[in-house]
């Protein structure tokens, strides 16, 4: 091989990725060509300095609350565009039924200026202010959720069972709280909040996908309770890893083996 | 995906989950700056609802993203030319830890590797973004970018070397092309 027949192999050279026989070849041109391993020393250098650079870290639990908040929208847009789909699709049967549903709102109109006004009934004032204090119930979660003292976190986890049908954000709050709270209590917390939602796919997912990165063996049984309990089958693969991983603690490992026997 | 291009929307809560790191960090190394790559990775979730019906089967879903990313970024470039261009913002003062003498070296050295990555032209930094901190194959990339696989392979190496000469002459002192940028970089450093 000569010097210029290596260069298009150098890249998967340094990513180990060349083939036995290309590699022995270009093993064989650097024992004898010191410019060239000159050159692919440097590279080497250079390529490992690049493993040690850590990624950005990204500030998941801001990206994910607007994340959150863009797909509620889209969904929501998306249900008006298709209303509006809808309606011009119905314009275009004809002239005919507009002529006749007009005359039927006209009548309506009459009928409507000769009863006597509607009156709000209590119900429905109800149901605006039931509205509104879970609109607040939600807003006191998010915000006490984002604080930096642990109580005032557990307060906001328990603050999420006053509230009766919890939205996509305050879902999203919780398991982020359940994947990255520092303390072990407010995560425990979570989970028990998180139980009331596990008809959720979501939350089921979220469940499973938070397993592997806790620490705490509190944590990681309460978490094999939940799945087992609520995520049945969908969860016999992680069960399985953590039922071999030597690393986590013994308890973990049989409640893991147990869980398993239990979704057979 | 194919769950979400068949209208299973909540389901791209997981593909979020899954890529927005990944995706952040992309961003940054090719915009410099840390506010413009969150806002990247949220139109970019964006697109992929809006072009969810695009998605083919089979296709690798991390090339198709990356592909609206490409798109996305070059449209925000094109909306906002006073953008900061270096990044300044991400390159991080370094910390000395146990054995601080040489972590400190070590750390200066890394520093440097940023900087010269910065100073990188964009097209080659994008292929050693893609290729070390992504890990992406070479293959997956010849997609991405619509050229064969040897081709960037061989774009590789030229990058590698020409940021290794950045690297190096930027451990010698003597400051490149853009004397003011280089000069407020160090200040950050």
């Amino acid at each position: 091989m000569r010097c210029e027949e290596i260069h298009p192999h150098l890249a998967d050279h340094l990513a180990g990725t060349l083939l036995p026989d290309v590699s022995e070849q270009v093993a064989d041109h650097l024992r004898e060509c010191p410019t060239c391993a000159a050159e692919v020393e440097g590279l080497q250098d250079t390529w490992q300095m690049l493993g040690t650079i850590g990624p950005h870290t990204a500030d998941s639990s801001a990206m994910r609350s607007r994340f959150a908040a863009s797909l509620d929208g889209f969904q929501g847009g998306l249900t008006t565009h298709s209303a509006t789909r809808r309606t011009s699709r119905l314009n275009a049967y004809g002239l005919q039924f507009a002529a006749a549903a007009a005359a039927v709102v006209i009548g309506v109109a009459i009928g409507r200026q000769t009863a006597p006004a509607p009156v709000t009934t209590p119900d429905s004032q109800l149901t605006v202010l039931r509205d509104e204090l879970r609109e607040m119930r939600q807003m006191v979660t998010l915000s006490l959720l984002q604080q930096q003292s642990a109580s005032e976190r557990l307060k906001g986890v328990s603050f999420t069972n006053q509230i009766d049908q919890p939205d996509s954000q305050v879902t999203v709050a919780l398991l982020d709280t359940l994947m990255h709270d520092p303390n072990v209590n407010v995560r425990l917390a979570t989970i028990d909040a998180l139980k009331r939602l596990s008809t959720r796919d979501v939350v089921r997912r979220g469940v499973i996908d938070a397993l592997p990165r806790q620490t705490s063996p509190l944590v990681q049984i309460a978490l094999i309770d939940f799945i087992v309990e609520k995520s049945g089958r969908e969860a016999t693969d992680t069960l399985r890893r953590l039922s071999m991983d030597d690393m986590l603690d013994a308890a973990v490992r049989a409640r893991a083996r147990q869980g398993l026997q239990q979704i057979g | 995906m194919t769950a979400v291009r068949d209208g299973d929307l909540a389901k791209l809560g997981l593909l979020f989950e899954r890529h927005h790191g990944a995706l952040f960090d992309f961003l940054t190394w090719m915009t410099g700056n840390r506010s413009a790559a969150e806002d990247l990775v949220q139109d970019i979730f964006v697109r992929i609802l809006k072009y969810r019906a695009t998605y083919r089967d089979g296709g690798s879903f991390e090339t198709w993203m990356y592909r609206i990313a490409r798109n996305a970024r070059a449209d925000y470039f094109r909306t906002r030319q006073a953008l900061e261009p270096l990044g300044v913002e991400a390159l991080s003062r370094p910390e000395p830890g146990p054995n601080p003498m040489r972590r400190l070296e070590a750390d200066r050295e890394q520093a440097r590797l940023k900087r010269a990555l910065y100073e990188l032209r964009e097209d080659k930094r994008e292929l050693i973004v893609l290729t070390r901190f992504r890990g992406m194959s070479h293959q997956q990339i010849a997609e991405l970018l619509g050229v064969d696989a040897g081709a960037i392979k061989v774009r590789i190496h030229r990058a590698l070397k020409e940021l290794r000469d950045i690297f190096l002459t930027l451990s010698d002192g003597n400051p490149s092309c853009d004397v003011k940028r280089s000069i407020r970089t160090l200040q950050i450093i």
